[in-house]
């Protein structure tokens, strides 16, 4: 019965229904997207790093693990040392990287091409091939189908003028390859690395690898790729955390408002509906029952709209910018759906007390 | 018999910020159980006050309520609650359904928020004796003013209430309406030995009672 009274208030005024599941709707996909856009990206940067093929990752001291923020580079001689001088290191690939910002922030690492080959066990190249010259440049299938690249077209990148030779499977660290010296150049450096990738002559020598690099370099950050992938967590980077806590908050806000508004106006509007019910005595639980179920029936529905329209939104984006990765796990799913509801009882409950303690002659009197 | 309804020197007084509006000034009233009662008086003399009392939608200010061996004095707000909901039946003026239910929700609704769930016996019998088989799907807006007034009586007596409280039943219903409505009245009370308290201007509607109870600023007047 009382589920008839719900559908039935909420189907007798459909404008303030539709917006109220809407506002709810945008309230978590706004939490989905935002955690589901930061979380693909450093997932999916961090397997991009993780299909290098590498054992260890060597950076410079005070470096952030994350590529691109590294304050000095480091002389590339280390890393022939390295390869030398320790036990069970195969290759090192020395990279360069700098940052291009651009249309979004995107890294570019300088490589010469047998080291690369080396460790990586090379490039799956769609068309194209390696550098023939130093002004070349290699782009993964993903960037160039967000920029519509072709093999032979020209890339202009940190005012420098490149011409693309090769358009390579996505999944090697970045999204853009120049030769190191170009790189060095460009960044008016020379022989210097932002980071070493180590492969050793069997996975299962990494932690002696690791031990013997640390011997040699003893302020150089070292780590295993499963370590230094595990970085890749918005728990390390607090400025990220911050900022998805903040959306999390305007959502909930949203979401909290417009419940509370759509309650508390339609408290208004059926007062003597209330007085009615007061007169057939019910209780104020009742009533309050009445008001939160509403809520939580407008809540569901926004929810439901909510992730399916997220879905959606992922599809349109990702086609139309396969760079972008966005990932919804069950998990934030069911997370942002807890929120909504939790905003929602929150926003209903003072409308809610409300109209459970109208006076019923007043409430029956009201026009 | 102990009265079903029985009051004495029974005051309500309004307030209105820092005015005081006395509403009933000492009403002694006392009705056995079965009895039609028609009350009339001009209006703002306290009429639609006593019912309300009486029902337990508002507390009183003073004096002594026994209904149906309810001492009002010691009830608290949920305590009258649950005393409306179990033996007070309301019909109003202005009809007062719920305007999103059909009919048969309207009534289906005082049922369910009785507690007793749905009996098909006593809807059926309800619904043929007040001539609204046909109407049961509608909701308010569809329905006539007459057929509103049949289903919120409808409503009001699914429950067996002890007692029926009126409130101008036939205020906004033309003459052959009212004769419905007020028969319908007749016939609960006749057929149901149900106790009604009615308010009303109409002298035809005074004339169908037991006896007519006359009011003048908050007091019964005595014949
Ligand atoms: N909720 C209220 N608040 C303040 N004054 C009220 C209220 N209800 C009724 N009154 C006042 O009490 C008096 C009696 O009103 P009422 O019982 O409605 O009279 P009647 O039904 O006989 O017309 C009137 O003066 C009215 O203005
Ligand atoms: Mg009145």
């Amino acid at each position: 019965m009382e589920t008839k009274m719900v559908i039935s208030n909420l189907l007798h005024r459909p404008t303030r229904t539709i917006i109220s599941i809407l506002a709810v709707a945008i309230e978590v996909g706004l939490v989905m997207l935002t955690v589901g856009m930061t979380t693909g990206m450093l997932s999916e940067t961090a397997r991009r790093v993780e299909g290098i093929g590498a054992d260890i990752i060597v950076q410079p001291p005070g470096a952030s693990f994350l590529m691109g923020f590294t304050p000095a580079p480091m002389p590339i001689k280390i890393g022939d040392l390295l390869e030398e001088k320790v036990e069970h290191v195969a290759h090192v690939l020395p990279v360069l990287i700098l940052m291009n910002v651009g249309v979004g922030v995107n890294i570019v690492f300088g490589i010469n091409r047998e080291q690369f080959d080396a460790v990586t066990g090379g490039f799956v190249f769609h068309s194209g091939g390696w550098f023939t010259g130093p002004d070349d440049i290699i782009v993964d299938d993903l960037y160039a189908k967000a920029g519509h690249l072709k093999v032979g077209q020209k890339l202009t990148l940190f005012s420098h003028s490149f011409r693309i030779t090769g358009i390579v499977e996505h999944g090697k660290g970045a999204r853009l390859f120049i030769p190191l010296q170009t790189d060095e150049e460009l960044n008016q450096t020379q022989d210097k690395a932002s980071i070493f990738f180590v492969k050793c002559t069997d996975p299962g020598y990494t932690d002696d690898a690791i031990s013997g690099i640390r011997q040699f370099l003893p302020t150089y950050p070292v780590r295993s790729m499963a370590e230094y992938t595990s970085l890749y967590s918005s728990n390390n980077l607090p400025a990220l955390n911050t900022f998805i806590e903040a959306l999390i908050c305007i959502a909930l806000t949203i979401g909290f408002l417009v419940i509370f508004l759509s309650m508390y106006t339609t408290i208004t509007e059926r007062t003597r509906e209330i007085g009615i019910l007061k007169s057939l005595g019910a209780s104020k639980s009742y009533i309050m029952s009445l008001i939160l179920r509403e809520a939580a029936t407008i809540c569901v529905l926004g929810i439901a709209a909510g992730e399916v329209g997220t879905l959606g939104a992922r599809r349109v984006l990702q086609s139309s910018f396969p760079t972008l990765a966005v990932r919804l796990t069950p998990h934030w799913m069911v997370y942002a759906a807890v929120l909504a509801m939790g905003g929602t009882v929150l926003g209903a409950v003072y409308p809610a007390l409300r109209a459970a303690s109208l006076d019923p002659v007043d409430a029956l009197a009201y026009e | 018999m102990e009265p079903i309804i029985l009051t004495s020197d029974l005051k309500k007084i309004y307030r209105i910020g820092k005015v005081e509006v006395p509403a009933l000034r000492g009403v002694d009233l006392v009705v056995p159980e079965g009895e039609f009662v028609a009350v009339a008086g001009p209006s703002g003399c306290g009429k639609s006050t006593l019912l309300h009392v009486l029902g337990g939608l508002t507390a009183p200010t003073s004096g002594k309520v026994l209904v149906d061996g309810n001492d009002f004095s010691a009830m608290n707000d949920a305590d009258r609650t649950r005393f409306r909901r179990h033996k007070i039946g309301f019909v109003f003026q202005r009809f007062n359904l719920l305007p999103t239910l059909t009919a048969r929700n309207n009534i289906a609704i005082a049922q369910h928020i009785q507690g007793n769930g749905f009996n098909p016996h006593r809807f059926q019998a309800i619904v043929e004796m007040l001539g609204i088989q046909g109407k049961l799907n509608h909701r308010p807006y569809a329905l006539s003013g007459g057929e509103q007034q049949r289903v919120a009586i409808a409503r009001a007596v699914i429950c067996e209430p002890k007692i029926l409280l009126a409130d101008e039943p036939t205020g906004n219903l033309d003459s052959e309406n009212s004769q419905i409505v007020l028969n319908m009245l007749r016939g609960l009370n006749r057929s149901f030995r149900q106790t009604i308290l009615m308010i009303t201007h109409n002298p035809d509607a005074a004339a169908l009672a037991d006896r007519v109870l006359r009011m003048r600023d908050g007091r019964m007047l005595l014949d």
